[in-house]
């Protein structure tokens, strides 16, 4: 069984085994003999070189709110508060904050030595400015991340140099989770000046089109394929671990494992199973890994049949297997899930179990639904997940198996899968209403794991109608006590659980391929920190 | 039509030369695979499955009805290497690829005889009108075509895709219908976008052909001569024009069917095919295994190569022992 | 018909062609699935920001009103914003330009150099084993999809052996060239080779076994005309013959085949720059078809059939010279 794909139920035994048996096939072995000039530049211990899976496709710093993207941005126009996944927010270049009580709103300080690339100094009205344009589109330069990505967010105001307020319409509790995790700072009067005025942008291809307050500034950018920083040497902060970091990005996980065992890069994001063992064979480099919190799921449009029953929504979770999923298809790189949230996430429900797989009770609660004998078909993305489109046929496979339920898996591009999340519940346009998704809450609240998915007021893109559910996640974002709050979103993940708008499936392991002298802990929200590395 | 003359010289043609031969034998192998598919499958080409370190079977993935499920600490593999059981090995989700190799034999070769035949339908009456009545019906119909062309296939069907999705069609399964193949699909999906779409990129090609033949064919002494008989158009197209065309068209249709076989390919390994039961599909899926298991796409290839292989066999046969005057083809 | 009127005919044909293609994409966008304001602003947007989008844009104007706006946008060589990255879609276009340029050019220079010996020889030497490898390798190359070859290239060459890259493109020619004249390196000059040769042969077979075999017919063709055998027979040296007039006479067809075969060398950069993630137009318009990028996904498409024709009007314009009485048909 030389360079078969293994893997055992106990990853441990899994990865000893494979190490051993890997030894003898040489298959993965890679001749070493090309003289890069790339390699002969990774020796310099003062360069780094990220591969990502996508290279961002804006410079505008406020037009995502997740993603790889990130990963290069926040180097550039660093975040404000140093968020800690599954702790909170921490101060950065806010220094100090107070939450206005009753006013819906908090006094953030800042720091008065932060100054941006291009020497000027930063304010107050800066970030009010960076802000206020995320949430109102009539600023000019509009963000398209618009008000959802801000949540509650309203507007911000500078109340003098280094004092803002921001203001919001939920809970502070929540409020902080959002801007703790968005705001960052651009430089309100070289944007006015630099955007696109016809085109209402940020945009641009050249190094100077960059201009924020981290740690490091663009010297070289070259658009879809690479950026090139340096060390900003004006930063108020500690000095970052590279003097020069290098991004780039491809989209085919053999393609990123090639480049970091020629050494071409340093590190690498999205490594798939089956290629864990060639990275873990060869010489200096390795395997890093966390579970993320990045939760795979496929949701279930109620409004048209045969989804609309509850009982078959819920046979449909008895009917999968995921620890097996997660043990075989993802060799383990990830844990069974029975909530839309990721363990570590505010409002995660602990006693929530994973439906475990009863084909009997499957089989009877279609019979109950009045179901029986339906044909569904899964739309599964392709590329965009790990092992999205495996994992989604043997979902359907298992399905298939009841034998009151046919079902297909439509293997599809993530564009038809994203317009299809966003397509709203209207009975009459639904197209695909059944279909695998993966979720990052980043924010590391559970709100931003349901709220667009489940509450109904002003959501047109919501893929589940419910009001029991609604009203629940409404209800959590009003209330100011922390601890009540975490309880009332507890009960929401519970009453996701029951109600089952998703067939729930797994949380995902980030894995990453690392040089070994590199010292660096993956981050449960997917974002890679050069500040948090050492050599 | 196709005469005594067109007759003896494809049989001595054939006889001539080791490739038509080769070719034929090909082709009908191929066919006879695809027709056969569910008798000669080993496996339910759609089912996945893992395996013990010998290949064979544990139960379907996460099915309880049956008592031997993997223990803690066994070996249990998705993607196994040739063995006896699975005489190519399984792919990424612990499908056979043989069954597979089989089933995506019926999917190319459908495509591509059925998009050429769309094909057809459009382009020969484009091209016959065209250049049978010539001027400004010639021009406008031969500025459609340039625009066609001018259009890479790949970009357009793309496009096109985008627009119509994919659509596959389920056809039922004669062989497993009539219950000769148990625990065979009951009916494979034929990509049905994808079918249309390769028709739509390709048929500009017979359009040209056509035109060409109804040029000349138009100014010969016994169409000038039925014409002043008073036959109406129409009629003459039919009846003349048409068949005697027809000769470079077959030669065309034939080599057609292997430019279509690998535009559907490089569609479904883009991810636009509509069925995961297609070569091109399996050899992206097992690009993302490339380096540890190259069988999951080194087999279906193999597969799209000897198919496209025996079609332009045949079609060197045809064009040698017909000699028609085509230029070019289209991909 | 002269020269002049010749072309000027052919530039109009083109005009109409480009025009067809303008329409053919605007056409497609708007009856694509998804709201483009929607499209552009991404899952879970505001309906506030949607309106704002859909005014900015023009989309809440008569089709026609687009239509036109959108032609004549084309016409001054506006091609709009990139949705996804907001920027300039002709800058966008062209910046990706050179390295599709350097891989058809390589392809092709692989395709001719190889193809023209090899079909020469297997003319002249009819039914002789060097004429069946050369027939074997010619139908091999024509039924092999290119994004398999490339694969197993890089399987074979890139991984087992060792000796290839197996993508991206550290360096462009110019820069390349650059290092030559400035620095009298030929070090980067090396790396674009090492990059280029896996994606110009994986594009390049196809044309190659195109190419050989068109020479091949057409020289067989040739061969057997008058004027060789009466060459022959006045003593002139057959090799001469052979090269000079026969195979001048054979590159007309093969030069009008390889214009009309640029929408496939397009088709096949596409795929070959996915395969080796090949920073070229191929690569784009995928990136831009992904992310339902529809400005880009036009300024591409479009940009594509202007070289197409162009070419073609070149081609045209090159055959009607050599064979004058084209131009009367």
């Amino acid at each position: 069984m030389k360079g078969a794909k293994r893997y055992a139920i106990d990853r441990r035994t899994l990865l000893k085994i494979t190490g051993a048996a890997g030894a003898t096939t040489g298959l993965g072995a890679i001749a070493g003999c090309l003289d890069d000039p790339d390699a002969g530049d990774d020796e310099d211990p003062d360069e780094i070189t990220i591969t990502l899976s996508q290279f961002p496709d804006t410079i505008d710093p406020l037009d995502h709110i997740t993603g790889d993207y990130f990963d290069v941005y926040d180097h550039i126009y660093e975040p404000l508060f140093d968020f800690e996944p599954g702790e909170g927010i921490f101060a950065r270049v806010v220094e100090d904050w107070e939450i206005l009580e009753g006013e819906g709103a908090t006094e953030l300080q800042l720091r008065d030595d932060v100054v941006f690339h291009n020497g000027d100094d930063l304010t107050a009205e800066d970030i009010a400015w960076t802000i206020e344009r995320t949430v109102d589109p009539d600023m000019g330069v509009v963000s398209d991340i618009g008000s959802f990505g801000l949540g509650s967010i309203e507007g911000a105001e500078a109340l003098d140099d280094t004092t803002l307020e921001v203001q919001y319409a939920a809970a502070p509790g929540l409020a902080e989770f959002e801007f703790g995790n968005y705001a960052r700072a651009l430089n309100m009067e070289w944007a006015i000046e630099n955007h696109d005025a016809e085109n209402e942008a940020i945009s641009g291809a050249d190094p100077e089109d960059f201009n924020g307050t981290g740690p490091y500034e663009v010297v070289d950018f070259t658009s879809g394929e690479e950026i090139v920083l340096e060390r900003f040497d004006d930063y108020w902060g500690d000095e970052p671990p590279f003097e020069r970091v290098t991004f780039n990005a491809d989209g085919e996980s053999s393609g990123r494992v090639a480049s970091l065992e020629t050494a071409e890069t340093d590190l690498t994001i999205n490594i798939l199973p089956e290629d864990v063992t060639t990275v873990e064979e060869a010489d200096d480099i390795e395997i890093r890994e966390v579970t993320s919190f990045r939760n795979i799921f496929c949701p279930m449009k109620n409004t048209v049949e045969p989804f609309d029953s509850e009982e078959f929504r819920q046979a449909m979770n008895y009917a999968v297997d995921n620890e097996e999923i997660v043990s075989s298809v993802l060799n383990g790189y990830g844990e069974a899930r029975g909530q839309p949230v990721a363990p570590g996430i505010n409002g995660f429900n602990d006693e929530i179990e994973p439906y475990e797989q009863d084909l009997g009770t499957a089989e009877s609660l279609v019979e109950e639904s009045g179901y029986g004998g339906a044909e569904i078909e899964l739309t599964v993305p392709q590329g965009r997940y790990l092992n999205d489109a495996e994992v989604g046929e043997t979902v359907a496979d298992q399905i298939d198996q009841l034998d009151n339920v046919s079902c297909d898996a439509n293997i599809v591009d993530f564009g038809v899968v994203s317009d299809a999340n966003s397509a709203g519940v209207d009975p009459d346009t639904i197209e695909i209403p059944f279909y695998l998704i993966g979720w990052g809450t980043i924010t590391g609240d559970t709100d931003y794991g349901v709220q667009g998915f489940f509450t109904i007021p002003d959501n047109p893109a919501r893929t589940f109608d419910d009001e029991e559910l609604s009203d629940a996640i409404l209800e959590s974002q009003e209330i100011e006590d922390p601890d009540e709050r975490r309880a009332q979103l507890e009960e929401v993940n519970q009453l996701a659980h029951e109600k089952a708008p998703f067939l729930f499936l797994h949380t995902q392991e980030s894995i990453y391929g690392v040089r070994e002298d590199i010292q660096w802990d993956p981050r449960e929200d997917e974002t890679v920190y050069i500040w948090e590395m050492e050599t | 039509m196709i005469s005594e003359r067109v007759k003896s010289n494809l049989k001595q043609t054939f006889s001539e030369s080791l490739l038509p031969k080769l070719g034929l034998l090909l082709l009908v192998s191929i066919v006879f695979m695809a027709i056969f598919a569910p008798l000669l499958a080993t496996h339910d080409p759609t089912r996945t499955g893992h395996y013990d370190e010998q290949g064979a079977e544990y139960p379907p993935l996460g099915h309880e009805y049956t008592t031997q499920t993997p223990h803690e600490g066994d070996i249990v593999e998705i993607t196994v290497e040739p063995t006896t059981e699975h005489v190519l090995g399984t792919n990424n989700v612990g499908q056979d690829v043989y069954s597979r190799f089989l089933y995506g034999a019926r999917v190319s070769l459908l495509v591509g005889i059925l998009g050429t035949s769309m094909a057809l339908a459009i382009g020969v009456p484009v091209g016959l009108v065209a250049g049978y009545y010539g001027g400004r019906v010639d021009d406008g119909l031969m500025r459609i075509a340039d625009t066609m062309l001018a259009f890479p296939a790949l970009v357009l069907a793309l496009a096109l895709i985008g627009v119509f999705g994919e659509s596959p069609v389920m056809v039922p399964d004669p062989i497993v219908m009539a219950g000769l193949a148990d625990g065979m699909p009951e009916s494979i999906p034929i990509p049905g976008t994808v079918t249309i779409v390769v028709a739509l990129v390709t048929w500009v090609w017979f359009a040209r052909v056509a035109r060409g033949e109804a040029l000349s064919i138009r100014n010969e002494e016994y169409v000038k001569a039925a014409r002043s008989f008073g036959t109406s158009n129409k009629t003459i197209l039919l009846k003349h024009v048409l068949p005697n065309s027809l000769t470079p068209i077959i030669v065309l249709a034939t080599i057609q069917v292997a430019v279509i076989i690998l535009l559907e390919a490089s569609l479904a390994y883009l991810g636009f095919s509509g069925t995961t039961l297609s070569w091109g599909y399996e050899i992206e899926r097992g690009q993302d295994v490339l380096r540890t298991r190259p069988w999951v796409s080194m087999f279906p290839g193999i597969g799209i190569v000897l198919a496209v292989i025996s079609v332009n066999l045949l079609g060197d046969w045809f064009r040698d022992a017909l000699d028609p005057n085509i230029e070019g083809e289209g991909r | 018909m002269t020269m002049g009127k010749f072309l000027v005919r052919r530039i109009l044909q083109g005009v109409f062609v480009i025009w067809g293609v303008i329409t053919i994409m605007f056409g497609l966008r708007a009856v694509s699935p998804g709201d483009p304001a929607t499209l552009m602003l991404g899952e879970g947007a505001t309906q506030e920001l949607i309106e704002h989008v859909r005014e900015q844009e023009g989309l809440n104007e008569p089709i026609y009103v687009q239509y036109f706006d959108y032609l004549q946008g084309m016409v001054i060589g506006d091609f709009g914003y990139s949705w996804r990255s907001n920027r300039q879609v002709e800058a966008m276009v062209i910046e990706r330009v050179p390295a599709t340029l350097e891989l058809a050019i390589a392809a092709t220079i692989v395709a001719i150099v190889i193809a023209i010996p090899l079909g020469v020889i297997s003319a002249t030497r009819r039914n002789e084993p060097s004429d069946y490898g050369a027939t074997l390798f010619s139908l091999l190359g024509i039924s092999t999809p290119n994004f398999w070859l490339g694969l197993m290239l890089i399987l074979l060459l890139g991984v087992w052996a060792g000796l290839f890259p197996t993508g991206r493109r550290p360096v462009g020619f110019a820069e390349a060239v650059t290092t030559l004249v400035q620095h009298g390196s030929v070090y980067d000059l090396g790396i674009w080779l090492k990059y280029i040769t896996l994606p110009a042969i994986t594009l390049g077979t196809y044309f190659t076994a195109l190419i050989t075999r068109l020479t091949r017919s057409g020289m067989v063709d040739e061969l057997g005309k008058p004027y060789v055998t009466a060459s022959k027979a006045k003593g002139l040296p057959s090799v001469l013959v052979r090269y000079k007039h026969v195979l001048r006479n054979t590159m007309i067809p093969i030069i009008t085949v390889l214009g009309l075969q640029m929408g496939t060398l397009m088709g096949g950069a596409v795929i070959t720059e996915t395969v080796f993630n090949w920073p070229g137009l191929g690569l784009r318009l995928i990136d831009a078809l992904d992310a339902r990028d529809w400005p880009l996904m036009q300024g591409i498409v479009v940009f594509i059939a202007i070289a197409f024709v162009s070419i073609n009007i070149v081609v045209d314009a090159l055959y009607s010279y050599l064979n004058p009485q084209v131009r009367e048909e």
